[in-house]
């Protein structure tokens, strides 16, 4: 986004409650945007655009209702993400607008240029198992002795206008790196394409003696009003219009709510990007007095792979007849498919559907020479294109021929597009780079499913072993397919999306109608952070999942699949 | 040359002083490393431990300034110029040997050959 970097902390802090039409004082646009902006153009970012509003006022409502601090954690995510995609929008609602607005008034200077430039074709971008090495120190242990620190941890991507998350995940000085097992993608980006990290961090416990009093005041008045009342209280400002009313009881997201604050980010661009492992260094946002400072290293890993379009999809086809060694009237007639790096020549049209092999390939690389020619005497096809290679020390021409003035052009033309499009993707037209599709996303699991079994419920007096059986029957079993119950007392909701859904909470009450004997009351918030479900999706290579989630030492969760070796 | 995460890491070393080669714009030591607590170790043919993250020497370029210093192949770096390397990225290793404004570099090394002299000797 143009225009000040807002932050998504800065926007939460201003504007938590209020619809959207009050947009904050502060924005990305000179102007307020008012109604009439949404409604004039580009459909297509409109409906993102709602969609993402409809979201928020989802998870403000689950917010507000939420009582546990990790479904507090995951609404708030939620939020913050619904924000800043948000934001995002807007933002290039705005863009758009203002661009539109200036063609209209007139030539700008800049438009006396070529009329047509080329452009680059778009590309894939994918980052996978990222990964943040945490360094505890002494101090760490002599802090806390006994109770567990935790934090709750995610990552926010932005490539120009996607915005995409990861899962939160649960922190505690246990872990030696903090783990995603996502598998981010992004379609349509182009080579100079920005890829934004932001690292969130908030903490699982109350930050009690660290708030200023007002707002401990404010927290002590919504838990003595209780809860119904609270609640009313809340919408009342909502309706008031938020900042009007008086400092004490502005809330935070959430009165008494988590709040995550910015730990690190970094910017990673085609530079970056290799069909392997790589640290990057993170600049870090927290200072140390802040509640939520993590010990981070200051880097991280990640695998981040590109595949343009010219590499995966064909850039051009059609008939051409090849001249055999040398002689010019001995030619074989082929169809060609210009695709990535290579020039294939099957023997008919349907070979290419069929998986036959090609008769030939030629390569086509940044140091191979393009010539157009026409051929003097009266030869059928006097439109010729000559592609040479070098190998080595000798040179490999091969020539073809075109049946028209008009198809030897579009051939010249897809060629000329593929090498500007190889100089402008770079490394990432040497080779195909694979990208795994990721495994549909189950909702992230806050609570582990390691944890004591007597942790992890309050059984009734009466209960018998059934209770006991359904619980463990709950733990192995199916995990949250349906959507939690309590989101149906939001009836007028749509069904909310995957992606955003803000998910679990714990296994039980995903069958809370059926249980004769009621709700479990207590959940261990002591539970050993437990590594990912072994059917998330599993990438490039396998992660050993045999190790146990509590291995101490330097020996990460997602160990780094190669051994590089470096000349010096 | 395993180690206990924790406890002060002791081994047997070789300092080697290398001074760089210009070729060129740059100034090159003649040899090559791997590892890192970022790589995977597994993979290293020269450790003995296989959970061992440190930089090793996988090939040393003939008559190049490594050789001449007497480095040796399968050698594992842990210092250079005072700076740890046991406890490095691969990428941080790398920098490290290669600083513009250094001309030599001073290496603390250890190998497999050196622990067993030594304990022979102490031995004997």
């Amino acid at each position: 986004m143009r225009g000040s970097r807002l932050t998504i902390w800065d926007y939460f802090s201003h504007s938590s409650f209020q619809p959207p039409f009050l947009w904050p004082k502060r924005s990305t646009a000179s102007t307020v945007p008012s109604l009439a902006h949404y409604f004039a153009q580009d459909t297509e970012l409109q409906r993102k655009l709602d969609h993402e509003i409809r979201m928020r006022e989802g998870a403000c409502k689950l917010l507000a209702a939420c009582s546990q601090r990790e479904q507090a954690l995951e609404a708030t995510k939620s939020l913050l993400v619904c924000n800043s995609r948000i934001l995002n929008y807007m933002g290039e609602l705005q863009r758009r607008k203002e661009a539109q607005v200036l063609k209209k008034t007139g030539r700008r200077p800049s438009d006396s240029g070529p009329p047509t430039e080329r452009s680059p074709c778009r590309g894939q971008i994918c980052i996978s198992d990222l990964r943040i090495p945490l360094m505890w120190k002494d101090t760490e242990y002599f802090k806390n002795k006994g109770d567990l620190h935790r934090w709750a941890v995610f990552l926010l991507l932005q490539i120009g206008e996607h915005i995409q998350d990861t899962e939160m995940i649960l922190v505690d000085r246990t872990l030696t790196d903090i783990s995603f097992q996502n598998n981010v993608l992004f379609a349509e980006a182009g080579p100079d394409f920005e890829l934004r990290l932001e690292l969130y961090g908030a903490c699982v416990e109350e930050e009690g003696a660290l708030a200023g009093a007002p707002k401990r005041l404010a927290t002590k008045l919504s838990s003595s009003l209780g809860r119904s009342s609270g609640r009313r209280v809340r919408a009342s400002l909502e309706t008031a219009g938020g900042s009007g009313s008086s400092p004490i009881l502005l809330p935070t997201p959430a009165v008494g709510g988590p709040r995550y604050h910015l730990l690190a980010h970094t910017t990673l661009t085609l530079a970056a990007v290799q069909d392997g492992f790589r640290t990057h260094d993170l600049t870090l946002a927290t200072p140390e007095e802040s509640p939520a400072w993590l010990p981070l290293y200051g880097s991280m890993c990640c695998r981040l792979v590109a595949q343009p379009l010219c590499m995966t999809q064909p850039t051009a086809s059609g008939t051409l007849r090849v001249q055999q060694a040398g002689e010019p009237r001995d030619w074989v007639q082929v169809h060609g498919v210009l695709k990535g790096t290579n020039l294939f020549c099957y023997r008919q049209p349907e070979d290419t559907d069929t998986g036959d092999e090609p008769l030939f390939t030629i390569a086509i690389n940044k140091e191979t020479q393009v010539r157009a020619g026409e051929l003097d005497q009266a030869a059928s096809w006097p439109f010729t294109l000559s592609i040479s290679n070098r190998y080595g020390e000798e040179e490999v021409t091969h020539t073809l021929q075109a049946e028209s003035r008009g198809a030897l052009q579009s051939w010249m033309e897809a060629l000329w597009q593929l090498f500007f499009d190889m100089s402008q993707w770079k490394q990432c037209c040497d080779e195909i780079m694979k990208i795994e599709t990721p495994a549909p996303r189950k909702p992230p699991q806050v609570l582990a499913k390691q944890g004591s079994l007597y942790h992890e419920m309050a059984i009734e007096p009466l209960d018998d072993i059934a209770a006991v059986t359904d619980i463990l029957a709950q733990r192995e079993g199916a995990r949250l397919e349906t959507p939690p119950p309590w989101l149906a007392v939001f009836t007028d909701q749509p069904a909310l999306p995957g992606p955003c859904s803000p998910a679990s909470v714990a296994p039980a009450p995903a069958r809370i109608h059926s249980l004769p004997w009621g709700r479990p009351r207590t959940f261990s918030l002591d539970a050993v952070p437990s590594d990912h479900s072994p059917g998330a999706s599993r990438l490039v290579a396998p992660l050993p999942l045999q190790r146990s989630p509590r291995s101490r030492g330097l020996c990460s969760k997602g160990p780094p699949h190669t051994w590089l070796q470096s000349p010096v | 040359m395993s180690y206990v995460p924790g406890q002060p890491v002791t081994a047997v070393v070789q300092r080697v002083e290398i001074h760089k080669l210009r070729q060129g714009e740059n100034l090159i030591l003649g040899f090559s490393i791997g590892g890192g607590i970022d790589q995977d170790p597994s993979q290293n043919p020269f450790s003995e431990d296989k959970t061992d993250k440190g930089i090793y020497v996988t090939r040393v370029s003939e008559g190049g300034p490594a050789e001449i210093a007497g480095l040796q192949i399968g050698d594992k770096i842990m210092q250079v110029n005072g700076w740890d390397m046991t406890m490095v990225t691969h990428d941080q290793a790398r920098k490290r040997l290669t600083k513009r404004s250094e001309e030599v570099v001073r290496l603390l090394v250890t190998r497999q050959s050196l622990q067993k002299a030594v304990q022979q000797s102490m031995l004997s």
